[in-house]
């Protein structure tokens, strides 16, 4: 029963990090975000009995990414222009 | 980036790397290896690298030694396969594992504590790949950052 | 319209993949004869106690070879083009 509430938890939190990616103006905000998704993710796969797949995606998809992104959002601005 | 993140950078990229080379050097035992390992201590390099800028990053860092670093570790792990042959075997026989040597004793079947002196040739694998890994993902956002504009923060 | 359509468009997707993921039972794959080889043949064979380590550094070991090369390959690619862009900027007459 607390695995179904913690699976709930984390899926909902999954939605909600998603959705906050697209929702910030702020490019360093959202890059954090994807991170945050990434992170609820890794710990879906350790829900899930893979902890070997859930140390790849803490490392590279939290860790690496979200630095790549960084150094982007350094190298360009840190708000979003134009569009709608 | 401000001085906090500095400090904080400063403060745990020792704990990140002890934690990603103990992922390493047990990857026969616990979940892991040395992909997983070595990709936790390229983080660590990625925290120093988006904390400083590129010119203050250069007597931490050397493009130099992680490039030796990542070709040192393929050649290993190909040389260590290729020693095999040499001893009149196939390509990746697991020549350590039960013989007594390094990394050669024995398991039981079942659960068991594990014991870090076993697995043939696996930790050495790990350590290869482990080494590549790290070179090779913390070059990447190395090179990266030596591509944007100088004035940064 | 069209930002009705995208959404509708998700939707159907999102319920065709959960009716799909909801026919399978967790745990319990179909063929497990590979599996059980590994499972009662790897400590003895191998002397480890990982069995994920065990094949794919032993069992499959050309796989590992293969990425491990194709992630020095990508690496080579990153430094080309990087050294490209920097040697561009000090001096554009070559």
């Amino acid at each position: 029963m607390i695995e179904l509430i913690g699976h709930v938890l984390v899926l909902i939190g999954l939605v909600v990090s998603a959705v906050l990616v697209f929702w910030f103006k702020d490019l360093l905000a959202a890059a954090l975000a994807a991170g945050l998704f990434s992170f609820l993710i890794s710990l879906e796969f350790y829900i899930l009995q893979a902890p070997d797949v859930a140390i790849s995606q803490a490392a590279i998809g939290a860790g690496l990414t979200t630095a790549i992104f960084i150094i982007g959002i350094r190298a360009t601005g840190r708000y979003e222009e134009g569009g709608s | 980036m401000s001085k906090i993140v500095r400090f904080c950078a400063d403060m745990l990229y020792p704990a990140i790397v002890i934690f990603g080379l103990y992922v390493i050097m047990h990857g026969h035992i616990t979940p892991g290896g040395g992909f997983q390992g070595g990709a936790v201590v390229a983080t660590a390099a990625a925290l120093i690298i988006v904390a400083y800028s590129y010119e203050e990053i250069q007597g931490m860092l050397s493009k130099f030694l992680l490039q030796i670093q990542e070709s040192a570790g393929l050649v290993m792990f190909a040389g260590v396969a290729l020693i095999a042959i040499g001893l009149g075997t196939t390509f990746f026989y697991n020549y350590l594992a039960n013989s007594g040597l390094l990394f050669g004793m024995s398991v039981p079947f079942g659960p068991n504590p594990g014991e870090l002196n076993t697995g043939g040739f696996l930790p050495l694998m790990n350590i290869a790949v482990g080494i590549e890994v790290w070179g090779g993902l913390a070059i990447v956002i190395l090179y990266l950052l030596s591509g944007i504009p100088k004035e940064g923060t | 319209m069209r930002r009705e359509l995208s959404v509708l468009i998700m939707i159907i997707l999102a319920i065709f993949l959960f009716i799909m993921a909801a026919g399978f039972t967790f745990g319990s794959p179909l063929e497990t004869d590979m599996d059980d080889y590994f499972i009662m043949n790897g400590q003895e064979q191998i002397a480890t106690n990982n069995i994920v380590t065990t094949i794919v550094f032993d069992y499959r070991g050309f796989d590992t070879l293969g990425e491990s090369t194709v992630l020095f390959t990508a690496v080579i690619g990153v430094a080309l083009m990087f050294r490209m862009i920097v040697r561009g900027d000090s001096d554009e007459n070559e």
